[in-house]
């Protein structure tokens, strides 16, 4: 089996912590180069089981990857194309942040052979920035994105937040106004989640923030997406919109995709051959670990054919193109409709899902209710 | 053994009144057990028993105690379920004994559930021994409760003991007084044989197991038997003692306690209060007190997946072998498909009949909303009793319907006698006396409606009393109620299950009630829900569930699907765990919650 896959590595630096975030990042950045040097050991510990394949993708996320100092960055690419057979015609980006991104940089990363940068932007007012705990100017975001032109990049993304406490319908539709004229080829539009563990969590628990309710949330949503599509970007996820199909995320589609990768660095997680597993989030663990030469692993555990199935259902039923029921049949042996047959029958009794072709896929009113959908199968 | 030393005895107490810990001491001071081999509180056997704080099953343990003047004795302590479903239960358990050991703590003083057992003691001629425990709580008020004490039972301040189970205080005196006070049992042994049953346990080897006194006359083993009241006959398998676990001994004599096998594998064959005799020799009657135990109260236990049908049906099968009072049969709803009406003694039977079956048999259940027996009068004049509110005769045919009514006696200090009058009213109480067994304790004597009583009366009777008041009933009789049928509806169709029969005054307030909780209770659909509460075709209230518009995680990247896939699988359990009533999915809890008050 050698069908795309993807490489993610994780860099888990921030200047400062994000309120809402809750990917594994730390701000002791006197400990980037112990990091790159245990990450260095991980991809050399990881060679030898993944000679044979060939990765499509290589995905820089954070943290801050833009963090890393140019020489870190060249040393960790030049191990990953010495160890790892990568397409060279891949998809290879890197998440940054604005405010850290010279056009020097971006010339640099360029060099190195990023071809698409992600930028965290979140939102255009500073208020907003300021509440969602953002180093940080908008001004900031305009001259790094010229810069990240400037550089060559033809393929950039811009985060953007919605449905945050204290958000107006005002505010957002100025924020993803100056986001299109920016023009991007590719927008992500995430609906705040109060994830465990962060200290907008902690905020939500005490009440001093307070989510907004599921109509307002869904108001959003849907306002993000009417102005995205008007501009001519089609929502080709839940969350992820882009102007054409060469501007798909390649990377992250091997998610959504249910193929193979493989993740390093503390807190990435792999899947391949049916396996799933992740690494510490502890960046001390991580590289303790490897210093005596054993891989820094957190969990492993190896899904039955029932979770890979549903797994691909729920992960394919995310994608606007929908799920391919002719590749259900060709990984699993099994006929996708008759395995749920009930379930399908009662989603298109509610109009939650539709068929083109072999392809299931959400319907309009499915879409904001994805997980329910999934609850089905 | 002569007959002289032996003393049969049971101890009377309000629970947490340490009835269990001072069990454990008897046991550890006459040596029947040692102290490193206590698992606490060994008489309650059961989990749910532990945890709960109760006893629900009687069971009975036997003790040789070598007296310091050198007389051996032998000790049958006869155990009592403590709470108010149970009360036939304890009434046998009196009867077997000559003595009780009256236990109150001295921070608690009387309670109502002590004072109506010990009237069935010293209606059974029992020689009470008061005890006050707990002597060495800070908020011990020993000379109070000795008062109450003195006034209740009329003895005189010297008669009453004074112990800390805990601590061991106080243990050899009590000890001392069974062997002095309790009188010895009596009885002919040349008479026939007269042996109560005042409890019975299924063991899945041996059949079922009953634990009984022989009054009169003696049994072996090997000897024909007969039970009087279910008129079975059965040839005596093994007798012997319980010393905690069985211990053969091949015949029981007059006053002594043991426990017979007969090769019976039917609790129903044996009933507690029945009476065993010789079949060869049979006594002339049956000793008095028998009474055939009926359930109380009524629901409906369904499965949640209906194919669990069969399965819930052998886990009932196998509940009742150490349950006889729970009694089943199948029903069917519209709403739940195929499923049992089950009757039970009263509320606690019923929780903790729901608990057994989910804990010890793995049942995913629904228990629906319980009722109480009415009694319906036709137009024809015919008698029907209804368990069940969708068997309700048409109003057409109905001349009038009849509830159960209990009479209550609930005991609490006197300044929370206002707010008890409050919700007794407010559950068509009828007060018939308020009297007062000392200055802190007033005893209101009430006649209830047992349907008001079910649900929450209890609960919230202690907690308008901060959980002073206490509670004691029997069943009454019928008397003619104004009553209604109270339907709801979900989009449109009657949800059989949900019906409840409900007093016409209450049935707006209790409407709209229901029709609120089942909004907060049901979660948003793809559609909307509407709600109604109907009598008849009569809607009277309504409430509706908006369509669910947003349920998706908007991130599902980083490589983490493993999170995603759990959080998934966790709501697809949730799910599984709701019924589908037509489109609409309803949780469990909606089905029992409708008609309790909180919030």
């Amino acid at each position: 089996m050698n069908e795309h896959a993807g490489l993610y590595i994780h860099v888990p630096f921030c200047r400062q912590k994000c309120e809402y975030c809750d990917f594994y990042s730390i701000t002791r950045l006197e400990q980037v180069e112990e990091f790159v040097e245990a990450l260095l050991a991980e991809i050399a510990l990881r060679a030898a089981e993944f000679r044979e394949q060939v990765f499509q993708t290589v995905f820089f996320g954070g943290g801050t990857p833009s963090l890393l100092s140019e020489e870190q960055l060249e040393r960790i690419w030049r191990a990953l194309q010495a160890n790892f057979q990568i397409d060279p015609g891949g998809e290879f980006s890197i998440e940054s942040n604005p405010g850290t991104l010279t056009l020097e940089k971006l010339i640099h990363f360029r060099a190195l052979g990023f071809n698409r940068l992600s930028m965290g932007v979140q939102s255009f007012n500073p208020a907003e920035l300021r509440f969602l705990g953002r180093i940080h100017s908008v001004e900031e975001v305009r001259e790094n994105f010229r810069n990240a032109r400037e550089a060559g990049f033809r393929n950039v993304n811009l985060d953007l937040m919605t449905a945050f406490p204290g958000l107006t319908g005002e505010s957002f539709r100025y924020s993803m106004e100056q986001a299109l004229a920016l023009a991007p080829e590719h927008i992500s539009c995430y609906t705040l989640i109060f994830e465990p563990g962060t200290v907008f969590y902690k905020k939500m628990r005490s009440g001093e923030l307070n989510p907004l309710n599921e109509d307002e949330e869904a108001a959003y949503y849907e306002l993000a997406r009417e102005m995205l599509e008007a501009h001519g970007y089609c929502q080709y996820e839940i969350s992820n919109f882009a102007r054409g199909r060469e501007h798909l995320c390649r990377h992250n589609l091997v998610y959504w995709e249910h193929r193979p990768y493989l993740g390093l660095g503390p807190s990435a997680h792999s899947f391949y051959r049916k396996v799933r597993w992740a690494n510490k989030r502890s960046l001390t663990i991580y590289i303790k670990s490897l210093q005596k030469g054993q891989l820094p692993l957190d969990f492993r555990e190896e899904l039955s054919p029932e979770q890979l199935m549903f797994e691909y259902t729920f992960l394919g039923l995310r994608l606007r193109e929908g799920l391919d029921t002719g590749e259900f049949r060709q990984r699993f042996g099994m006929d996708f409709q008759e395995k749920y047959r009930s379930a399908i029958r009662k989603l298109a009794e509610n109009e939650l899902v539709e068929w083109r072709d072999q392809y299931l896929r959400l319907s309009p009113r499915g879409w904001l209710v994805a997980d329910t959908v999934a609850g089905y199968f | 053994m002569s007959i002289k030393n032996i003393r049969n005895f049971c101890i009377i107490a309000h629970i947490d009144h340490g009835k269990s810990t001072l069990a454990d001491r008897l046991l550890e001071y006459t040596g029947t057990l040692q102290k490193r081999q206590m698992q606490d509180q060994v008489l309650d056997s059961m989990d749910l028993e532990r945890e709960r704080g109760i006893t629900i099953k009687a069971h009975a343990v036997r003790m040789a105690y070598l007296a310091p003047d050198g007389q051996k004795y032998v000790f049958n302590l006869v155990d009592t379920p403590g709470h108010v479903d149970f009360s036939y239960e304890v009434s046998r358990s009196l009867a077997a004994a000559e003595g009780a050991l009256l236990l109150v703590d001295a921070a608690q003083g009387v309670e109502a559930q002590t004072i109506s057992n010990l009237y069935q003691a010293v209606d059974n001629n029992l020689v009470i021994i008061p005890v006050i425990n707990k002597i060495d709580l800070p908020s011990a008020q020993a000379e109070v409760v000795k008062h109450q004490l003195m006034e209740l039972i009329g003895c005189s301040e010297s008669d009453i003991l004074l112990a800390s189970a805990k601590s061991g205080v106080g243990i050899p005196e009590i000890i001392q007084e069974i062997i002095d006070r309790i009188p010895p049992p009596s009885g002919d042994s040349q008479a026939p044989l007269q042996a109560l049953i005042f409890d019975s346990q299924f063991d899945s080897y041996r059949g079922v197991v009953a634990l009984v006194r022989v009054f009169s006359g003696e049994i072996s083993e090997k000897d024909k038997i007969l039970f009087m009241a279910t008129d079975r006959s059965f040839e005596v398998e093994e007798l012997g003692n319980l010393v905690l676990k069985r211990v053969r001994t091949g015949k029981l004599d007059t006053g002594q306690v043991g426990y017979l096998i007969c090769g019976a594998k039917n609790v129903r064959d044996i009933k507690v209060g029945d009476t065993v005799t010789l079949a060869k020799n049979p006594a002339l009657q049956p000793l008095p007190g028998y009474r055939q135990v009926k359930p109380m109260v009524y629901a409906g236990i369904y499965p949640v997946d209906s194919n669990d049908f069969e399965d819930l049906r052998t886990s009932l099968e196998k509940l009742v072998l150490n349950d006889s009072a729970l009694h089943y049969e199948p029903e069917t709803s519209s709403a739940l498909g195929f499923g049992f009406r089950c009757g039970f003694l009263g509320m606690l039977h019923m929780e903790i009949v729901q608990e057994r079956l989910e804990r010890e048999f793995d049942q995913l259940i629904i228990v629906t909303t319980p009722n109480v027996v009415y009694k319906t009068i036709l137009t024809s004049g015919e008698i029907q009793y209804v368990d069940n509110p969708t068997q309700m005769p048409a109003p057409g045919v109905l001349d009038k319907i009849e509830e159960p009514f209990i009479d209550a006696h609930v005991i609490s200090p006197p300044e929370f006698i206002g707010n008890i009058m409050k919700l007794s009213n407010e559950k068509r109480g009828i007060l018939k006396n308020t009297s007062y067994i000392d200055p802190t304790r007033a005893d209101l004597h009430y006649h209830l409606p047992l349907a008001e009583v079910v649900f929450d009366y209890f609960d919230r009777l202690k907690s308008v009393s901060r959980g002073y008041a206490s509670l004691d009933y029997e069943f009454l009789g019928y008397r003619e109620g104004s009553l209604v049928k109270l339907d709801i509806f979900i989009n449109g169709e009657v949800l059989d299950a949900l019906s409840v029969i409900v007093h016409k005054e209450k049935a707006y307030e209790q409407g709209r009630s229901i029709c609120q909780k089942l909004r907060k209770l049901i979660p948003r659909q793809m559609f909307e829900v509407v709600i109604q509460a109907g009598i008849g075709s009569k809607i009277i209230a309504r409430e509706s569930i908006k369509p669910l518009r947003k349920n998706v995680l908007a991130k599902c990247y980083g490589g983490d699907i493993t999170r995603k896939r759990k959080l998934l699988e966790k709501q697809k359990e949730g799910k599984r765990r709701m019924k589908q009533f037509g489109r609409v999915e309803i949780p469990q809890e909606a089905f029992l919650s409708v008609l309790s008050t909180d919030d």
